[in-house]
């Protein structure tokens, strides 16, 4: 099995098996699987909404749902058969990002998205102040999640 | 039992609450009129630089499909030469804009990540300084390069990033400067970080155009196009590139004295995939 290291801001597609490793402190990621074709996607975002300045990148929960779910469709998936799982939004002490309840308004935007795109959430491990490691398994769906004590501010 | 002056404050209530509403609704039909606007500019912006593409790229590629052709008739060396430099000189102002357009693609792809490497700084901002040359004496620039940092020094981040963010400034640089003008950049390495200025003293920018000077496809004046070209993606690439670099861009400016830009980037030390140490072996399954 191929191994991905997932950075903030990016967002990570394949039909084939994959490892996908990323680590969580505010941020928010959503892992979408369609359980017929068996691919897997997932994104890390570090903000809720896209303001309209700047580049459009996935570093928005916004734009990253929706770009996550285009590769997806890309790919050959079906939305009738897409499930999300949503990690993160942790409500670390960060100095990066200066805003307030950061992780809790990344978990919202995951979650209204995901109603928006009539995609049904079928596991969650989100909030709390921990942080989170989590490996995600493309050709399953599974994911592999634990609480750690963050180190680095910025995801 | 209702008298008239529970009436009269029923009724008194009640047309509060409909001013109430009313505030409101003006409110939120402000709000709309405002996104409206937005979604105005933006689809303006979309046309606009699909024909600023077509601008940039075409024209380039005809001057060099002209020049070309016109060498493999012609006698004179020295012609053919300077010809040549022309060729390469449109080729290297393409290659720079389409290295924005595909580092803009990637990151709103979110397909780029940062590939640290040890970076030797000091000779990469030397290597992009010679490769400028032409256009800095086009326009009788001087340059000079203050570095506190040793020629054998290099910390770790990613190079082909760093170099984007370093040539979109000093591509901006020599574009608002005036003939004659003079760019300064300075390099130094302090608390962990490479820290990068470019000053010019060139046209400057306004202080409320500064905040969105890193925004999308804004260019700040559109009575400067005939002194100057590009479309304004090379700042928001570089602003891009910097956040996820961890580091910070800043700009300050004064308008007809010239602009500084800074730039400082984080040295990578911990192992990103390292991060956070496990607060017990029990990992669950989702």
């Amino acid at each position: 099995m191929d191994k991905y290291y997932l950075y903030p801001a990016t967002l990570f597609a394949s039909d084939t098996s994959y490892e996908v490793t990323t680590v969580l402190g505010s941020c928010v990621a959503v892992c979408l699987w369609d359980n017929v074709k068996q691919i897997g996607g997932i994104n890390h975002y570090m903000l809720p909404l896209w303001n309209g300045q700047g580049l459009a990148t996935p570093k928005y929960g916004n734009i990253a749902t929706e770009k996550l779910l285009q590769r997806m469709l890309e790919l050959g998936c079906s939305k009738s058969n897409i499930t999300a799982k949503i990690f993160g939004g942790g409500e670390i002490i960060d100095t990066q990002i200066s805003s307030f309840n950061i992780g809790e308004r990344n978990i919202q935007i995951a979650k209204e998205s995901l109603a928006e795109l009539n995609i049904p959430i079928v596991g969650l491990s989100v909030g709390g102040k921990l942080g989170r490691k989590i490996i995600y398994y493309t050709e399953t769906g599974k994911v592999l999640h634990k609480f750690i004590e963050k180190t680095l501010g910025n995801s | 039992m209702i008298n008239d002056s529970t009436l009269i404050s029923e009724l008194e209530k009640r047309f509060n609450d409909n001013k109430r509403a009313i505030a409101e609704l003006q409110e939120l039909t402000e709000q709309l009129k405002t996104v409206n606007k937005m979604l105005e500019e933006s689809e303006a912006l979309k046309s606009h630089f699909i024909s600023n593409i077509r601008n940039e790229i075409i024209n380039p590629f005809t001057s060099i499909l002209n020049l070309s052709k016109q060498i493999t008739s012609m006698t004179d060396i020295e012609k053919a030469k300077k010809s040549a430099a022309l060729i390469h000189s449109e080729a290297f102002f393409l290659d720079f804009q389409l290295k924005n357009i595909f580092a803009a693609a990637e990151l709103e792809a979110g397909e780029t990540y940062p590939q640290i490497y040890s970076v030797n700084v000091l000779s990469t901002v030397q290597n992009l300084i010679d490769s400028y040359q032409g256009s800095l004496s086009a326009k009788k620039l001087e340059i000079t390069l203050n570095s506190s940092i040793d020629t054998e020094f290099s910390f770790k981040s990613d190079p082909g990033k760093l170099s984007l963010i370093y040539s979109n400034l000093l591509n901006n640089a020599i574009l608002f400067s005036k003939d004659g003008g003079m760019i300064e950049i300075s390099l130094s390495f302090e608390f962990d970080s490479m820290i990068f200025t470019i000053k010019d003293n060139g046209i400057g920018i306004e202080t409320d155009k500064v905040k969105v000077i890193f925004d999308r496809f804004k260019r700040l004046d559109n009575t400067i196009n005939t002194l100057s070209s590009g479309y304004g993606l090379g700042l928001s690439v570089a602003k891009a590139i910097t956040d996820m670099l961890n580091g910070t861009i800043s700009v300050e400016s004064i308008v007809g004295q010239g602009a500084t830009f800074s730039v400082v980037i984080p040295d990578v030390h911990i192992d990103t995939e390292a991060t956070g140490t496990a607060i017990d072996e029990n990992g669950m399954l989702f």
